[in-house]
């Protein structure tokens, strides 16, 4: 604290009731007992999403103009699209900011959009197979398990006794999801994970087909196989929300009581689960052989991802998806066209420099740094009072109980 | 340039001359022209400024308060509700020695409901430290403000040109609009030594003891008493500009005149017709515009009624169980310089009623005879008012 100046004469007093000197020694910072956060995180929308897609992302590329990433970004994280994109309750809309200042962003329409403008897939084949994998059901679960399994460099079959793939989803009616659609999103699965689908297939454990003798492990499907299907004996139960490891060679998927039985609305936490239990099944295999040097995404060979983030799906997808997007674009629906849809989003979880925070501090204690990259609090001053996080229409500033 | 303007119109070209940086208002007939013209200016690119919409009077002058400390030159205009609305801003506005200029366009308060000229809703805020000046026409608005800028940024004290409802804001008059680089040099940019800086913190209006306190006021009414001789050397430097004078008192026929006429506002031109009428009669009027109320321009009040035996002064308002409002003020300039002059207040012209010579004559006889139409009440007599 400086020296207190007594003001002694008229002359001295100034004009403008003010101090006299500067106030930059009062640190009010020490008043604050929350304090702002400033950081990138995911956006409220991807948070509630089951899934956890990064919508922000890609719908950040659709603005950008490049609908093949897009959709490529969308299908690394959600394989089965067109499926979400009609049966999906979409709980990102309801955490949606943009509702704030007008509508939520129709995520359900672009994601319905880009899955069917994107049905036409590269065949492309490369990747190390030195595990073998059976899936046997092909319901969205077992869909979304054979696919993350496949891009971490497994060789797998799907085995479905039925003649139709599909599972569950085969036994909804066509206003929900309409046959083609359905047949649509199978095959682009099937063809992007370079997967070897067998329906019709005939499970007998003993007496094994070729595909199920050579198998590392078996996984059975609950969303792919009726209820008349008799797991072997041997088959170990396994629930991926409670069991951290995979035991056995034959593994019969369990679910939690609010997924089963099938129901389609809960589509995006099937291909969650299917997600989830191809990563523990991965961490089973891995440790069984001792090659840690399968852990290593390698850029050449695509299907060889270690984390969803390097699953890169551009090189598989038709490069006239950008111009097919457009000639769709005619296609509109309440007055709105699809990919100007997803300029509304307002890139929640990211900062864009908008200087909201900067503008709306009361004592001037955000400012943008030198490198004029990034927002800075000054907590030698900030009081704590909120007003960023309150104003900040992306939601990356919290109030944080952080001791300084 | 000659041009015809209403007198809302003037009070825009002003702010657009005075090179304004914030215009802040809520509209209200019958400013809401003044604010709809600044927007347009600014949405022709006419106007480099920053038109900040609020939603009440309270946040406009409160954020050309924040922006006046922050340096910058701010204008807003109100009007009747809308500046009772400013008030507790009024007093923080002058209190902040902030050099802020404000157009009020007096309307008369309701209920009833009145969108008519009508002076109390400003006299009403006479006691908030801010500078009172009443336009008789709209040459006398558009440069009253141009005026105003130079004397507030050097007192650092607001200003409130107020003019007449309709009779100012809705009527057209051949008006000389000055070339806007003869007015940046007459009124150079504000560049304030001390602002609102986050480079270098101050507090502002910060807590203060009854012993700076008391000092803190009693400067500021000293600055507040020196503004009738600053407009007045303003006023000049500003004739020396355009060749208009604008005073703080505006005196007619007063030498030799045993009556005088007082008044403020629009008024004025009727009391100088009743004037001349009354001389032809062969009565020794004159008459005063008091164009300052506050300071209540005391030096130039005293010179222009020296000779006056009897004041007559014509109220737009009033200040209920009492008087006139600007009757008072005379009476408390008269006081001690001028004691045996004799005072008769009327009320008239409120709420849109027009003061004319033919309202006024009448009036000025009823004071010397004591035989008229109007009707005493307390100290005042009422003009127009029902059997």
């Amino acid at each position: 604290m400086q020296p207190k100046k007594i003001i002694q004469s008229l002359s001295e007093l100034p004009t403008m009731p003010s101090t006299i000197g500067t106030m930059a020694w009062n640190e009010t910072g020490d008043w604050r007992y929350l304090t702002p956060l400033i950081t990138n995180k995911l956006a409220p929308c991807s948070q509630n999403c089951p899934a956890g897609i990064p919508i922000p992302s890609y719908l950040n590329a659709l603005r950008n103009g490049s609908v093949q990433k897009g959709l490529a970004l969308l299908l690394a994280h959600n394989p089965l699209p067109g499926l979400t994109g009609r049966l999906c309750y979409h709980p990102c809309q309801t955490k949606c900011i943009r509702k704030k200042v007008d509508r939520a962003i129709s995520v359900q329409k672009i994601e319905r959009f880009l899955a069917d403008i994107g049905t036409e897939v590269k065949i492309e084949k490369s990747k190390i197979e030195d595990k073998r994998v059976v899936v046997i059901g092909s319901g969205p679960l077992g869909l979304s398990c054979a696919f993350y399994l496949s891009f971490r460099g497994c060789q797998v079959v799907i085995l479905d006794p039925s003649n139709q793939a599909g599972g569950a989803l085969l036994h909804l009616p066509p206003e929900k999801i309409e046959p083609l659609a359905l047949a649509n999103e199978i095959d682009r699965l099937i063809l992007l994970a370079d997967i070897k689908l067998e329906t019709g297939a005939v499970i007998d454990f003993e007496a094994p087909g070729e595909s199920l003798s050579k198998a590392d492990l078996v996984i059975l499907d609950p969303t792919g196989l009726s209820e008349n299907f008799t797991a072997p004996v041997r088959a170990v139960a396994f629930d991926p929300f409670d069991d951290s490891t995979v035991n056995g060679d034959i593994v019969a998927l369990t679910l939690p009581k609010n997924l089963k039985p099938f129901k389609a609305p809960m589509i995006a936490h099937y291909i969650a689960v299917g997600r989830l239990t191809a990563q523990r099944a991965f961490d089973c295999l891995v440790m069984r052989s001792g090659l840690q040097d399968l852990r290593q995404s390698s850029p050449d060979l695509p299907r060889q991802a270690v984390n969803v983030e390097d699953i890169k799906i551009e090189r598989f997808l038709a490069s006239d998806i950008a111009a097919k997007a457009e000639a769709k674009q005619e296609e509109i629906w309440d007055g709105e066209r699809t990919l100007q849809e997803a300029e509304r989003c307002l890139s929640c979880g990211t900062c864009n420099l908008c200087l909201q925070c900067v503008s709306f501090c009361p004592d001037a204690s955000i400012r943008l740094d030198e490198d004029e990259a990034s927002v800075r609090v000054d907590l030698d001053h900030c009081k704590g009072c909120g007003i960023c996080a309150y104003e900040c229409p992306r939601g990356i500033i919290t109030m944080e109980e952080i001791s300084t | 340039m000659k041009k015809v303007m209403m007198g809302t119109e003037a009070a825009a070209r002003a702010a657009k001359l005075a090179r304004v940086q914030v215009i802040s208002a809520y509209p209200i007939t019958p400013q809401t022209v003044i604010v709809e013209n600044l927007a347009d200016m600014i949405g022709r690119g006419e106007l480099n400024a920053n038109y900040m919409p609020v939603e009440s009077e309270h946040s406009a002058l409160a954020s050309c308060i924040g922006a006046s400390m922050a340096g910058a030159r701010a204008f807003t205009a109100s009007s009747s509700h809308g500046l009772a609305y400013m008030h507790e801003m009024l007093h923080y506005a002058s209190g902040a020695r902030v050099p802020i200029v404000m157009v009020n366009c007096n309307r008369a308060l309701g209920p009833p409901w009145n969108l008519y000229c009508d002076h109390t809703d400003s006299l009403a805020q006479r006691d908030t430290g801010w500078i009172q000046y009443y336009c008789a026409d709209a040459q006398d608005v558009l440069d009253a403000i141009l005026i105003a800028y130079g004397v507030a940024e050097r007192a650092l004290l607001p200003i409130m040109i107020n003019m007449d409802a309709f009779y100012l804001t809705h009527t057209s008059e051949v008006l000389d609009v000055p070339d806007q680089e003869k007015v940046d040099i007459f009124l150079p940019p504000y560049q304030p030594s001390t602002k609102l800086n986050v480079d270098d913190p101050k507090t502002f209006g910060n807590v203060c003891g009854a012993d700076l306190f008391t000092s803190i006021k009693y400067k500021r009414h000293c600055d507040t008493l020196s503004l009738e001789k600053l407009w007045d050397e303003t006023s000049a430097e500003f004739r020396g500009h355009f060749n208009r004078l604008h005073p703080t008192v505006e005196a007619y026929q007063t030498e030799e005149a045993d009556v005088c006429v007082i008044g403020i506002g629009t008024g004025a031109g009727a009391m100088r017709l009743a004037v001349d009428r009354l001389r032809e009669e062969g009565l020794k009027a004159g008459c005063v515009r008091l164009s300052m109320i506050r300071p209540f321009p005391l030096e130039g009040f005293k010179r222009a009624i020296a000779n006056a035996k009897h004041m007559i002064v014509i109220d737009r308002d009033v200040s209920f169980g009492a008087e006139g409002i600007v009757a008072q003020e005379v009476k408390a300039g008269l006081f001690g310089h001028h004691g045996d002059a004799k005072l008769t207040g009327f009320i008239a012209g409120v709420g849109g009623n027009d003061l004319s010579a033919d309202t006024i004559v009448p009036l000025v006889r009823q004071a010397i005879s004591g035989n008229g139409t109007a009707v005493r009440a307390g100290k005042t007599y009422w003009a127009e008012v029902l059997p």
